[in-house]
């Protein structure tokens, strides 16, 4: 997958600097809202339920300050990522008990005929695994220098 | 409240397809393999049978009956097109969902619509 095929499910408008909430729940509920802001979903609960019932399954919180969720639903007619971070760290249950501060979050459709839901998450999983690579983007204080460290970590 | 007829026909249908992916073995340990636990499933069985408590039986009834037609049985509308069988909805077609009128479907294919 190419810089630009990644950066094309990101948004300056779904790019959150420092979040807001302080719980795991609130930062669902706020990423959620963020994509409807966008005007991607008309509804961010329909998304918030779907996000939620997947954390029932099991944290996303990958560890090493990382957290992923994600999920396909009938409210989205197109894959989008958000990402967020946050500063103070939030106990999202992550594997290693650690707070999180990277977050991206994943919404595909129902049907994802595009197949790009899984791949998607593999790549953010692989870009995410380099220690840099963290470090990096939780120095990312704007869209830019996101994309600025996407596009190195990916080798371009 | 009339509008969560849909809402509530959205949130069974993202919950099925959660469960059976987390049921088909593949599915699974793709996401396991990246590092994403897929456990819990009585949780979402839970789930299910609280959001089939919501939905009004006719509503079920319809939703079962286009179900045993098509995998997807509400369908997202978009710039007025019908992403379940990407047919142009007629400008008449109304989003709007009373308490006890019919739920909005595509002329053509006969999909439960929701508008984005």
């Amino acid at each position: 997958m190419t810089a630009d095929t990644f950066l094309s499910y990101f948004s300056e408008r779904r790019f959150i600097r420092d979040l807001r909430a302080r719980s795991k729940e609130g930062v669902l509920g706020e990423m959620c809202r963020a994509l409807a802001e966008d005007g991607e979903i008309r509804d961010p609960n329909v998304l918030l339920e779907m996000i939620r019932r997947r954390e029932s399954l099991g944290s996303t919180g990958l560890g090493k300050a990382v957290a992923v969720p994600h999920g396909r639903s009938t409210a989205a007619s197109d894959t989008r990522v958000i990402f967020a971070l946050s500063r103070k760290g939030i106990d999202f249950e992550a594997l290693d008990g650690e707070p999180c501060h990277i977050f991206f979050m994943i919404v595909a459709p129902y049907d994802d005929v595009r197949h790009e839901y899984l791949p998607l998450l593999g790549k953010i999983v692989e870009i995410v695994s380099d220690d840099a690579v963290r470090e990096q983007l939780m120095g990312a204080d704007s869209f830019d220098a996101f994309q600025a460290v996407i596009r190195e970590a990916l080798g371009e | 409240m009339s509008s969560d007829r849909v809402y509530h026909l959205v949130a069974l249908q993202d919950l099925e397809l959660m469960i059976r992916e987390a049921q088909d073995p593949t599915k699974k340990e793709e996401e396991e393999k990246l590092g994403f636990p897929v456990q819990g499933m009585a949780e979402l069985e839970k789930a299910r049978e609280a959001v089939l408590k919501k939905i009004p039986q006719r509503d079920l009834r319809l939703y079962q009956r286009i179900k045993a037609k098509y995998d997807r049985v509400v369908v997202p509308v978009r710039s007025w097109i019908c992403l379940g069988c990407f047919q142009a909805l007629p400008t008449k077609a109304t989003r709007a969902v009373s308490e006890n009128g019919p739920l909005p479907t595509c002329e053509n294919c006969g999909r439960i619509l929701y508008w984005l």
